[in-house]
């Protein structure tokens, strides 16, 4: 179907506009000036803006076009992202400010970073940073896809969708190369604001056109589709797995490089437990923009593609005025996170791999102009593969939060457990990766989310393996530890610091 | 007594959100527009931050946060 020329010209403006202010947030020559400031903008965020940064990090293009599709499709299993977003904020203000503190106060900029201090560990670090990377470039492909349909609902007929992404892709690199964590984050505001405007219009209107208001459009798929409105008791996708799905994602959400990076820039661990509490509510919008799923499917003609469930209701239901800003707000839900994304997967690969592992003597300022070049080498990679190579993803997409939460015990139980080892731990991500692996190549999940497995088999081997290295470990320290857990060392090495 | 209220604070959300799922997945009442499946999920949206900032309250009357 053709694209509407209003629409698309009001998509364009959108992106280039907020292109814009991404490089106007990086005028100040300070936000290049080290990895601290282009990464996690020098530490310095407060509450409000780590709120949007963090919220403009989860709420992605793929959120809102990925759960209308399986909405579309799979009724209410659609609806465990919301229990799982609302325990992942809920369960990180138990672990979030401590895990701050220990990398504001050791100036770690990344959680394989972390885990090197903790463990004494390169080869922990490494692996962190290899599925840190290796998860999060699928991820990003996602984001790709997700304004890559955008683009051709909105201008087929019109542009070369193909040419468009690439060039809004590499724009967005050379704004993130630029201005750092500053851009994303001043975009991100503009983003957020557009979704929740957007959204609860698109929640509103969308019944009313089609229903005559909510309540009629309730009672219809109450009526008419009812399996929609309930998860299955059992089956391969039954109420076991949406408990697990919902759990297994809370405890990975932290894990993710970008919400790390995100983190990561709050100026006290007061503002985390505060966003703690304000971030759940996020979801109010969320959970109505599922709902949009249900409305696709009730009135779309059979046989549509799900994957464009929400923008084939879009372009059937409004004029181009609102229709270019769904689009554009979608389209930026999917810019903005990669932009972030990208900050975070850089960093993982300048500090954990080059650094680590490849020249430990760099000077800081060639990390910072290595840890800046490799936005173009992720966001690169991402469009080779998301447009050369769509389907060899799907898998590693799939698996991507099964595979994040592995790193969970390292990252934080170590937080808690004084005498946890480096040799168990570093055995157990391995173990949790390959029995998360084994259970999704064979299909044998018995009803349970992947991750799930691979997580239980992850903590067996550490509780079973820990006692053999503890010796060891008991006998050793390192300011991150001692930090953790030597309550006079951290009060006399925080007084130092202030002096 | 504080101890008390702060662990059942901890594993309300968990318990709504997780293990009460099968007891409420189902359609009726419908309530403020919501199957009652969907208005559960909603409610706890608005409880899960009530929990934490109750906690938060709770540890820092007793100095526990720096």
């Amino acid at each position: 179907m053709q694209g509407n020329l209003t629409a698309l010209s009001i998509t364009i403006f959108i992106i280039l506009t907020v292109v814009l202010i991404g490089f106007l947030s990086g005028r100040d020559k300070k936000v290049r000036s080290s990895v601290e400031e282009w990464s996690v903008g020098g530490r310095r965020f407060g509450g409000l803006l780590v709120w949007f940064l963090v919220g403009a990090d989860l709420y992605t293009a793929y959120t809102f076009l990925g759960l209308t599709s399986t909405a579309y499709t799979g009724g209410s299993l659609a609806f465990f992202a919301i229990p799982y977003s609302v325990l992942a904020f809920f369960i990180s203000y138990f672990f979030l400010p401590k895990l701050w503190k220990v990398a504001n106060h050791h100036k770690l900029t990344t959680l394989a970073d972390y885990a090197r201090e903790r463990f004494d560990s390169k080869l922990l670090s490494i692996l962190i940073a290899i599925v840190g990377v290796l998860m999060l470039i699928p991820y990003i492909c996602l984001q790709l896809s997700g304004i890559q349909d955008t683009l051709q609902i909105a201008g087929t007929g019109f542009i070369n969708v193909k040419v468009v992404v690439i060039t809004s892709f590499l724009l967005v690199a050379l704004y993130t190369f630029f201005s750092g964590i500053k851009g994303p984050t001043y975009t991100a505001i503009i983003k957020d604001v557009l979704v929740w405007a957007i959204m609860l219009f698109m929640v509103v209107s969308l019944p009313m056109i089609h229903f005559g208001g909510w309540t009629p459009m309730m009672d219809r798929i109450v009526k008419e589709a009812p399996q929609l409105l309930t998860i299955p008791t059992d089956g391969p996708k039954g109420i076991p797995w949406f408990i697990t799905a919902s759990l297994v994602s809370a405890l990975a959400l932290f894990m993710w490089a970008h919400a790390a990076t995100g983190v990561f820039t709050a100026k006290s661990a007061d503002s985390l437990r505060k966003n703690a509490m304000f971030l759940p509510l996020y979801n109010i919008v969320l959970i109505l923009v599922i709902f949009l799923g249900f409305i696709a499917f009730l009135v779309l003609p059979k046989g549509t593609d799900p994957r464009f469930a929400l923008l084939t209701l879009i372009q059937s239901s409004y004029g181009g005025v609102a229709q270019g800003l769904a689009y554009s707000t979608i389209a930026l839900a999917s810019l903005i996170p990669c932009s972030i994304m990208a900050i975070g997967a850089s960093n993982l690969f300048a500090n954990n791999i080059y650094r680590d592992w490849i020249n430990p003597k760099v000077k800081p300022s060639r990390l910072t102009m290595i840890t800046r070049g490799m936005v173009f080498v992720v966001i690169g990679l991402a469009l080779l593969f998301g447009l050369v190579f769509p389907s060899a993803l799907v898998s590693l997409q799939l698996l991507g939060v099964s595979g994040m939460v592995q790193i969970f015990p390292a990252i934080v139980i170590s937080l808690f457990w004084k005498n946890q080892t480096r040799e168990a731990t570093i055995i157990g991500l391995l173990v949790g990766l390959a029995t998360t692996f084994t259970v999704y190549g064979t299909g044998n999940s018995y009803g349970i989310y992947e991750g799930f497995w691979g997580l239980a088999a992850n903590f067996l081997a550490i509780v079973v393996l820990n006692p053999l290295f503890v010796k060891k470990a008991k006998s050793n320290t390192n300011p991150v530890k001692e930090f953790l857990f030597n309550k006079k060392a951290k009060e006399t090495s925080l007084a130092k610091k202030g002096a | 007594m504080k101890k008390g209220i702060l662990t059942i604070l901890v594993l309300l959300p968990f318990v709504a959100q997780l293990a009460l799922l099968p007891f409420v997945n189902k359609i009726g009442p419908i309530i403020f527009g919501l199957p009652f499946f969907h208005f559960w999920l909603f409610l706890w949206i608005v409880l899960t931050p009530l929990c934490t900032y109750g906690i938060y309250q709770l540890q820092k009357s007793k100095g526990g946060l720096e």
